[in-house]
């Protein structure tokens, strides 16, 4: 007989929507304010920020919540937030042309001390670890 | 901003961290120390925000007022909402969320002191 799905929201999983939960806030403020404030400097960093402020806050929606609704949202956006990171990650180390400004994924989000790309592989991590079986 | 009193601020949260983590390795769920701890954090954190609210608008000039305006909610807001999550679950890991709180919110705390010595 299949085991069903751990929920995601328990146990070390609050201390990882407790991390996803600050960069949701941090990054979504953060582009907010870049976005209100001189979009017209690097339209391209600020709206990238805003998407990755975006991805954060599905992906702590994603694992506080329950179902296999939930779970999807969660696997979802931490796979596109690991592809995020990886990309402008590689784009930023090689051109920093196209990114005048820093975003929470430029050098592998190293402004965040690389927080942002450890997050993605605990959170697929922690979604492998709790899934039906 | 007063500089000796974001020294004290950032002295507790540390502590507060080193001590959300300590009950997480030692397989303890938050106690009420945990939460006396926050509110004692928090009070610092209202009295200097108050402080800061008061100077900005009294007319100290900041090369970011908004991204000043935003910290200074965030750096109170934030240890409360986790510390409600943490206890939410007693479990050993309500320590480390406490500890990622307090984190983010020296984190916070920190950038208010850039801006501020920035504007001064």
């Amino acid at each position: 007989m299949a085991e069903p799905a751990r929920a995601t929201a328990s146990g070390p999983g609050r201390v990882l929507i407790a991390v996803y939960g600050v960069f949701a806030l941090s990054a979504t403020a953060r582009a907010g304010v870049q976005i209100a404030t001189r979009f017209d400097e690097a339209p391209l960093a600020y709206l990238l920020s805003a998407l990755a402020g975006v991805v954060y806050v599905l992906a702590t929606i994603g694992l506080a919540g329950r179902g296999a609704g939930a779970r999807r949202l969660a696997w979802g956006a931490v796979v596109f937030e690991l592809v995020g990171v990886l990309v402008v990650g590689t784009l930023t180390v090689f051109d920093t042309g196209d990114f005048p400004d820093d975003t929470v994924w430029s050098i592998y989000g190293r402004g965040y001390g690389f927080v942002p790309l450890v997050l993605p592989l605990v959170g697929l991590w922690w979604l492998r670890h709790t899934r039906p079986r | 901003m007063i500089g000796a009193l974001v020294v004290v601020v950032l002295v507790a949260l540390s502590a507060l961290a080193v001590y959300g983590v300590v009950t997480t390795v030692l397989n303890r769920p938050p106690d009420v120390w945990t939460t006396r701890a926050v509110g004692v954090v928090v009070a610092l954190l209202v009295v200097q925000a108050a402080i800061a609210a008061v100077r900005v608008f009294g007319g100290v000039a900041l090369p970011e007022t908004s991204t000043f305006l935003i910290y200074l909610v965030v750096s109170v807001c934030v240890l409360p909402i986790a510390t409600q999550f943490a206890t939410a679950e007693p479990t050993r890991w309500g320590g480390a969320v406490v500890a990622v709180g307090a984190i983010a919110t020296a984190v916070a705390v920190w950038r208010l002191q850039g801006l501020w010595t920035a504007g001064g």
